[in-house]
Formats: structure tokens, sequence, C-alpha cells
């Protein structure tokens, strides 16, 4: 190798190192901080740690056309190691490439930020699509639902209406009135969820919020379960403490909460079994239980009825259209409380809802 | 003391930057500036437990979503590598396989692990591939947080250990 390394040094700026082949220094050409003969180059330049075999080969030829160095990593420099075939010595040439680093820095930033920008709005847009498609479902769902109480009326009323001979008889009259308000009933229940599903998903749903005490809540929502004509055939337990469960929350909401929980259990035992309320007070915090005995789903069907108009396909296809298991989750979120649903196919589903501690407190 | 080499490979964006600072230099910066060619880190470091001090060069290397020729180049005589994965992003895997494949590869035998980081705004959406690829590579997998410094040090800490306890 016919080599001239002060010709290098002066022409092209470059720093040469020629080194011994345990990597110390023994000449010098240019100009570089902290380096003389005798130095251990990996000191002043890290870079070469866990290169030592590479370089103990007879045809070393090392190139790393990028290295940041320096205390800042501020310092670009392009290094490579060659073995001089003649004296068998290493020579290290070390070259300044600030200019054409700054250049690559802009390219490498520029095409990172712009893939990691693509990235985001890819998201974005695949959020905006599904929240189209969760949007029209769900007005297909309203839709379904309104439609179907309000062909009752609408029928039932044209029916009521006639005169003379196709007059219906006093008990037509009876059932067909009976059918138009109940169909009312489940109409104005399925606005009001409406209205609080909107109202959660906007923020805007208010709990107005006082002392409660679970366990008069409890009673009272238990007693008027057990009165409904679908609680017919069901057995209703509760099982709460002596003294009182005190908690900061929305009485009415609490109820609501309670009211969906029986309702949800009512309609999977379908008449022919029992639903049980326990009320404890644990460390996590009060917990309201409803469980009941009936056909329990999969994790599958599960994951749907927590979804606003999710019916399991495997459960028992029952009145209501399928709000009222998100609205508990939305309510019970607002009370800085958490939903658990233990189920399993043919074990029943017990809902457990655990209350902040922070919201626990002597009932007034 | 010998000291050794370790290389954080990964796609770019996923912080592997942010990692090494958070490790030698305990600071976190929210801003995104990319890695261009390597930037090297020396660091000493004390290994509780073992009175160990080990000194380590740390390759932070430019990220890329498929390891190239460049990259190859970067990590011979490499002791052990840290592959590193954003867990914000949808799939974070592929490159990870990539980049773990060619670690294997080129340096058969050498200890890796695995940083799943930003564990601070994100967690594991797939961890049945995350249990395949510790099988694969036997290694040991961290969910990592640089900006709040979770599981950093002792990531670094446990592939030195196993450095050391192959005695490279």
């Amino acid at each position: 190798m016919d080599l001239q390394p002060d010709l290098l040094t002066a022409t092209l700026g470059i720093v040469v190192i020629r080194l011994d082949d345990d990597l110390t220094v023994t000449e010098v050409h240019g100009e570089i901080d902290d380096l003389a003969p005798g130095h251990d180059i990996r000191e002043t330049m890290p870079v070469l740690y866990g290169l030592e075999e590479a370089l103990a080969g007879p045809d070393v030829d090392i190139a790393m056309p990028l290295i940041q160095t320096g205390r800042n990593n501020d310092e670009p420099v392009s290094l490579h190691i060659r073995r001089d075939p003649e004296t068998g010595g290493l020579w290290l040439f070390r070259r300044d490439v600030s200019e054409e680093s700054a250049i690559h820095r802009q390219l490498v930033q520029n095409h990172n930020s712009l893939s990691l920008a693509q990235a985001e709005l890819v998201k974005a847009r695949d959020a905006a699509r599904e929240a189209d498609r969760t949007k029209t479902a769900f007005l297909a769902n309203v839709s379904h639902e309104l439609r179907t109480p309000l062909h009752v009326i609408i029928g039932g009323a044209s029916i009521l209406s006639k005169t003379g001979e196709r007059r219906p008889d006093p008990s037509e009259v009876v059932e067909y009135a009976t059918d138009i308000h109940e169909s009312g009933i489940l109409l104005l229940q399925l606005v009001d969820d409406l209205i609080d599903l909107s109202r959660s998903e906007t923020g805007d749903l208010t709990l107005y919020e006082e002392s409660c005490d679970l366990c008069t809540i409890v009673a009272g929502i238990v007693s008027l379960c057990r009165d409904l004509p679908e609680a017919r055939g069901t057995r209703i337990d509760s099982d709460i403490p002596d003294e009182r469960v005190g908690l900061t929350g929305d009485a009415r909401r609490l109820k609501q909460v309670l009211l969906n929980l029986i309702s949800n259990a009512l309609k999977a035992v379908n008449g022919l079994a029992e639903a049980k309320v326990t009320v404890t007070v644990d460390p996590d915090g009060p917990r309201l239980i409803v469980a009941d005995n009936g056909a329990g789903m999969t994790a599958e069907d599960l994951a749907i009825a927590r979804q606003p108009f999710g019916q399991p396909r495997a459960a028992v296809r029952a009145k209501g259209a399928g709000l009222g298991l998100a609205i508990v989750h939305r309510l019970v979120a607002l009370h800085g409380g958490d939903l658990v649903i233990e189920t399993a196919p043919n074990e029943g589903l017990t809902a457990i809802v655990t209350f902040d501690p922070a919201r626990a407190r002597p009932a007034s | 003391m010998k000291t050794y080499k370790i290389v954080v490979l990964g796609d770019f964006g996923v912080g592997k930057t942010s990692l090494i600072r958070r490790y030698v230099l305990d600071e976190f910066s929210e801003a995104y500036r990319a890695t261009i060619g390597v930037h090297i880190y020396k660091h000493l470091d004390s290994l509780e437990g073992d009175d160990l001090e080990v000194s380590l060069v740390v390759w932070d290397i430019e990220g890329a979503p498929l390891p190239g020729e460049q990259t190859r180049r970067y990590i011979v005589g490499a002791s052990g590598a840290v592959i590193v994965g954003d867990l914000t992003r949808d799939d974070p895997f592929p490159a990870m396989w990539q980049a773990a494949d060619m670690f294997e590869e080129a340096l058969p035998g050498r200890p890796l692990c695995l940083a799943l980081n930003k564990s601070d705004i994100a967690s594991v959406k797939s961890p049945e591939t995350v249990k395949r690829m510790a099988r694969r590579y036997d290694c040991s997998v961290f969910e990592t947080s640089a900006r709040t410094g979770d599981a950093v040090n002792t990531m670094f800490r446990a592939l030195a250990r196993s450095i050391l306890s192959l005695g490279l």
C-alpha cells in the first residue's frame, strides 16, 4: 500500500492513525483531541470495543460511514480501518462528515416524521371509518327498535277506531288498549335509554350525588322486581348487611343500575330459576353483586352484550333493545366504580359492581 | 475490565435512543430526533446483588423496519442486543422478528432481550406473539417506558448479566 498519511491529512483533512495489533496507537497524522502514540485507541473511539476479533484477521477492511462520537454525539465521522498487506499494520482513517451528515439527517428526519405522521393518519382514518360504521349500525338498530312498538300502536289504534260491524268487541278493546299502553311504555323506556346513552357519550350525564344507603336501595328495588310480571316463577333473594352501607352517589342512577342488572338476570333465567342480589363491604370498596343461575354466555356473547344494542346470539331473545348493560357500565364508571361480569355457558352470570372506597361513607 | 458491546435494534421511532439515554444519562425528551448512522454511548454500571461492575458500549443504530446491510456490519462483535418495539403501534412485531432474526443469524448464541417500549401509554395487544418470540429466542421480555424509566435499567442489567454468565 503506497500510503501517504500526511498527504491525505493535508489535502482531504483525513486523520490517519496507525495501530498495533493490540490497538495501541503508534502514529497520528492530523489533529485529534486526546490521542497520542501509546494510547489505547478504544478509549478515544469506544466504537472499536467488540471489534477486536474482527481487527485481528489478515484482511481487515471495515467501513463505518457514519458514527456519531463526542460527548454529546455531535461529531459525525466516518471510520475506515484496513490492514496494510505489506507491513501488516492497521491503519485507521477518520474523516469529518459533518456536512454530509447534516443532509442525511434532514432526509432521514423528514422521511421518518412523514412515515410516523402517515401511520397516525391511517389510524385516525380507520377510527373514523369504524365510528361511521358504528353510527350507521346504531341508527339501523334504533329504527328497528322504534318500528316494532310503533307498528303495534298504529295497528291497534287502527282496529280500535273501526265502527259499525267491524268494531272490536269489549274484550278485544281491552287487549288492544293494553298492547298500545305496553308499546308506549317500551318506546318511552327506549327513548329514556337513548337519552342516557347519548348524554353519557357526550359527558353530559350528570350525577346528583348525595349520601345513599346501598341496603335501602337494594331492598326497595328487589321488592319492586318481585312484583314484575317477568319475575313470575323466579325467586329473587337478597343478602344485605344489617348495618347501613353508605355510599356517595346518585340514588336514582344507582337504582337504575340495579334494576337493569336484575332485569337482565330475569331475562336470563326466563322465569325458571333464581336470582340473588348481595351487598358486601370489602377493602376494595362497597360491592353490589347480582347473580343468576340462568343460561350464562360465552366471552364472545358477553362482549356483544356490553355494546349498545348488543344482543348475544346464544342468549334467549327477550324484550329490550340491548342498551341496559351499556348504560349500567357507563353509570358505574361515572360513580368511579368497576363492573366485572363472570359468566360461562350454562353456569349463570354474576355481575359485580365495585365502588371506589373513597365513596364509602356512613349513610345519613 | 473488559468492555462489552451491546447493540440496540428496531424500527425507527420506537424509542431506541430514548431507552439508551434513560439508561446512560437518566434523561428523557419528548422531541423526536432521528438517529442517523450510529450513536455510541459508553457506560459503566453496577450490577446490584452481584457486587460487579460492568463496562458497556451501547450502539444506538439508525432505525429501519427492515435491517439493511449496513446494520449487519454495525452489529459485528456485539456481545448482546436489545430488540425494541413500540407498543402504541398496531403491530410492532414484524420489525422485531426481522431484527432478532438478523442478530441471531449473525451472532448465534449471543443473548438478546425484547423491549416493548412506551408501556406508559399502551399495553401488549398480542401476548401470544410475545410468548412465541420469547420462546423462539430464549430471551426475556421487558415492558419498558423510557419516559418513566420503568424496567429500563432492569433490562440493560439483565442483558449484562446474561453476557457475563456466558463468559463472553
